[in-house]
């Protein structure tokens, strides 16, 4: 039962959800809407909770028995329950009564977030111009005609995209366009079929029971 | 001049005014066509009158000029009629009023027959090789060099002495590629327990986390040694994207994994991990659907699984009829998809009709 | 040769810093670069120009910190056109990370528009010109529930508001009333925005997209899918372009600022590939006639 139930419940709601796409009679349209707007935003929310819990469990356990590394979760802990505080109780700009300014030093919300968040994020995102400059410098090599036939795509490619191209030639930003246009999306496109028929399939497999490596482990 | 001119030959009203229930849908619609009037440039808009059950006009709603359609909402199984004017300034050329028409919801969407006939199409046919798989019938799958050196990269790792680490991505437990990877994870489990190569598998999801726990663990299980699992091996890490990728670097760094499986949804922070391992000389063999990480795990990377090479590895590596089956199908039904379009291009280019419409 | 083949196994570091000075130079000082648009991009902006007086454009601003820099003058540029225009516009996000940065645009491009404003006829006012619908969890929910009602998904707005009783709201319905929906995203946004709210309700969607995962994209610009595509740093250039050239409007061009950078760490990695290859070639020769 333990496991039947899960797979019971996928099976109708996998067709249930299927089926708005082809009846647009209000009354199945209403319950479709209900399920998505009322039903899956408390389901959506519940699971937001499961992961804040788990996240705790995970960093207290570790520092419970002094895992490898284990100071770190403390500041973990520390930083969430600092910005639940600030965000809960202070508002997104300190609009609640929690003040969020002190000395003229703001630390509400939405300024913890511009000013730690997104530096944060944007110098993570950056270093993969240094990695795939490293990985370009080591991995591009003319081994054989269709590599080195990639090699020059790319060439083109890289100087199509800049303003340089027009001086170089009027014809070259064209050219690149073309390739990212028509072989670039051809190969692309076989691709995507393939993903999506073996998507449908792999539903399909999960709907129907067969698949039920999400269940975890085998019966 | 133009409006005096128009002052003294009075508005032109729009023409050919119909309305009708709009089609396909759950009803409480009625949409009003109409031609514009030949005074269309010079108009502001049209307004839209409604007379419900025979009862005076009144205002239902207005479009811009050029537009000559508009759909206007009513209660089903109520009679209205519609008259268009067209407007500028205060002067309103009318329309003829239309038939009467009512709203009705309609059972099935007509615009998603083909969609609905090519799911029982396809459908079908997996259903058709699974059932086949089931009755014994022996299924051939062509060779997947990434797949085959699943056992090398096993085998290099226990030799070496070092650890294996199988990083899921990021993806959450219902998306097709992280559940495609719980499926290879099993089996490369149970290929590292008979070996007792440690096995690491840091997940960026908590629900993902429990799944793989509890497939690792049910997969030393089935090889008769439970106690080669370690929970610490097995572990939650973050759901930040970069976060993630900074800690399974520092996983490479410190721990020197022999072979590094990315087996599942990535997005940016791909490359970030693969070229950090193969920094430190690792053997690693990648597979996601996501297109556009494709390309910097076939340049890292020694093997890389392209898009449903990643779901085919589960049927692949345990020879599973059931799973086989499944793939069996998706090649037929992209031999289906590719006929309809050889086909659909030869009459599109050769003849006139309107092939494309059939498709949208 | 030596120094070739020295050259073709460099310490990645010494490609990192060459790669980090040949980038950090350009800004120093800024030019903006003149770029030629290409027709992805000025099919958007027509797209979005032609929206007709009774319809809004819809801006999902869903980008993230990572991708800021490239995304931002995106939703810079569209909100520009729009606000010149006199377009109405709903601003929303389909996860809660890119509100603060949706937020930031708005606050930006409404800053400028409201110092040139002589009356208020002239500025930019939160529920006439423009909403901030904020965001509602999941993401399916705004991507089908929209097409029945936007009042519906979002009873109110990021700031708390009925959108009910904001003036642009009180006509506007659905997707039906929508112009075009512009999806500025470094994930698949753009994608969901196809296969739910235009297969079901057939509304018109544009997508800005980051340069690392354009050719996800292109086949569906060239189905007619997207009505246009902004593509990168490039794109964002192209856009802003057209909104100086077309609109006449000079205000700061943070992507095409950018461009003498982007220009130079392509060139540099071309220079690196093509040093990293003479050597191979050069050891693979010397290795047959060994041979």
């Amino acid at each position: 039962m333990k496991r039947r139930f899960p797979l019971l419940l996928v099976l109708i709601f996998g067709i249930l959800g299927i089926v708005p796409y082809y009846i647009p009679h209000a009354t199945y349209q209403n319950f479709d809407n209900a399920m998505r707007n009322d039903f899956l935003r408390i389901l959506s929310a519940f699971a937001i909770i499961l992961g804040l819990v788990s996240l705790m469990r995970v960093h207290q356990d570790k520092i419970k028995r002094k895992r490898e590394n284990w100071q770190y979760s403390y500041v973990l802990i520390i930083g969430f329950v600092i910005s639940g505080i600030i965000g809960l109780l202070g508002g997104v700009e300190g609009e609640l009564f929690l003040p969020t300014k002190i000395a003229g030093i703001q630390f509400d919300i939405q300024t913890l977030y511009l000013n730690i968040i997104v530096p944060l994020g944007s110098t993570m995102f950056a270093l993969l111009a240094f990695f795939m400059a490293s990985a370009a410098y080591r991995a591009f090599r003319a081994r054989s005609i269709e590599s080195s036939l990639l090699l020059a795509a790319s060439f083109v490619i890289m100087i199509g995209v800049l303003p340089l191209a027009d001086r170089i030639s009027t014809h070259l930003p064209s050219f690149a366009q073309w390739i990212m246009d028509i072989p670039n999306v051809a190969a692309k496109r076989g691709i995507t079929f393939g993903i999506a028929l073996g998507g449908i399939a792999t539903s399909l497999k999960i709907i129907l029971g067969i698949e039920r490596s999400w269940l975890g482990g085998k019966e | 001049m133009p409006l005096i001119i128009l002052f003294i030959f009075a508005l032109a009203p729009p023409t050919g005014v119909r309305a009708y229930d709009t089609p396909d849908d759950g009803g409480g619609s009625i949409t009003v066509e109409w031609q514009i009037s030949s005074d269309d440039a010079m108009i502001e808009g049209y307004e839209i009158y409604r007379s419900e059950e025979g009862t005076d006009y009144t205002l239902a709603g207005y479009v811009g000029r050029g537009r000559n359609r508009y759909e206007d909402e009513t209660e089903d199984n109520t009679q209205y009629t519609y008259q268009v004017a067209a407007i500028i300034n205060s002067e309103k050329g009318f329309s003829e009023p239309t038939a009467p028409t009512a709203s009705k919801p309609q059972l099935f969407d007509r615009g998603a027959t083909i969609l609905l006939i090519g799911m029982f199409v396809f459908c079908a046919i997996i259903l058709y090789f699974i059932n086949q798989a089931r009755r014994g019938k022996k299924l051939f799958i062509r060779k997947i060099t990434g797949l085959d050196a699943v056992d090398e990269a096993v085998g290099r790792a226990t030799e070496m002495g070092r650890p294996i680490l199988y990083c899921m991505g990021i993806g959450l437990v219902d998306y097709i590629a992280t559940i495609a990877s719980f499926n290879i994870l099993g089996e490369i489990a149970k290929k590292t327990g008979q070996y007792e190569t440690p096995l690491i598998v840091p997940t960026s999801d908590p629900v993902v986390y429990t799944v793989a726990r509890e497939i690792v663990k049910e997969s030393y299980a089935t090889i008769g040694r439970p106690d080669l699992f370690d929970t610490d091996k097995v572990y939650f890490v973050t759901d930040s994207q970069f976060a993630y990728a900074a800690a399974v670097d520092g996983v490479m760094l410190r721990e020197k994994p022999a072979a590094n499986f990315f087996i599942g949804y990535f997005k940016a922070e791909s490359l970030i991990m693969a070229e950090t391992g193969a920094s430190t000389g690792a053997i690693q063999i990648a597979g996601t659907d996501q297109i556009t990480q494709l390309p910097f795990f076939v340049t890292a990377c020694d093997f890389t699984l392209i898009g449903e090479e990643l779901y085919a590895a589960s049927a692949y590596i345990s020879k599973e009829p059931l799973l086989l089956g499944a793939i069996k199908g998706e090649d037929l039904g992209k031999i289906v998809i590719l006929s309809a379009l050889a086909v659909a291009s030869i009459i599109g280019l050769l003849t006139k009709f309107p092939i494309l419409s059939l498709f949208r | 040769m030596k120094i070739i083949e020295y050259l073709s196994t460099l310490d990645r570091r010494i490609v990192y810093l060459v790669l980090a000075t040949a980038v950090m130079l350009p800004l120093v000082i800024p030019s903006v670069q003149k770029v030629r648009v290409m027709t992805p991009v000025a099919k958007l902006f027509n797209a979005v120009d032609t929206i007709p007086n009774d319809k809004i454009l819809i801006v999902n601003i869903d980008y993230d910190p990572q991708t800021l820099p490239e995304m931002e003058p995106m939703g810079v540029a569209v909100l520009r056109h729009a606000f010149e225009r006199r377009i109405k516009v709903a601003v929303l996000s389909l996860y809660v990370q890119p509100l603060g940065l949706a937020k930031k645009a708005l606050d930006q491009v409404t800053e400028e528009f409201n110092q040139r404003a002589n009356s208020v006829a002239d500025s930019i006012i939160y529920g006439r010109d423009y909403v901030f619908l904020g965001w509602q969890p999941p993401p399916i929910v705004p991507l089908l529930g929209m097409g029945i009602s936007i009042s519906n998904v979002y009873t109110r707005d990021y700031y708390g508001y009925r959108t009910d009783s904001l003036p642009m709201m009180r006509r506007i319905k659905n997707f039906n009333d929508v112009g075009i929906l512009v999806s500025l995203s470094g994930a698949t946004a753009p994608l969901w925005w196809i296969a739910y709210s235009q297969t079901r309700f057939g509304v018109a969607v544009g997508a800005g997209v980051t340069a690392v995962s354009a050719s996800e994209f292109y086949q569906y610009y060239q189905t007619g899918q997207f009505s246009g595509l902004m593509i990168g740093m490039k794109g964002a250039a192209e856009y802003e372009e057209l909104v100086e050239s077309r609109l006449q409007l000079r205000d700061r061009r943070r992507a095409s600022e950018a461009l003498g950078s982007l220009t130079a760490a392509h060139l540099t990695m071309i220079v690196f590939i093509i040093i990293g290859n003479v050597g191979f070639l050069i050891r693979r020769r010397r290795d047959r006639r060994s041979q």
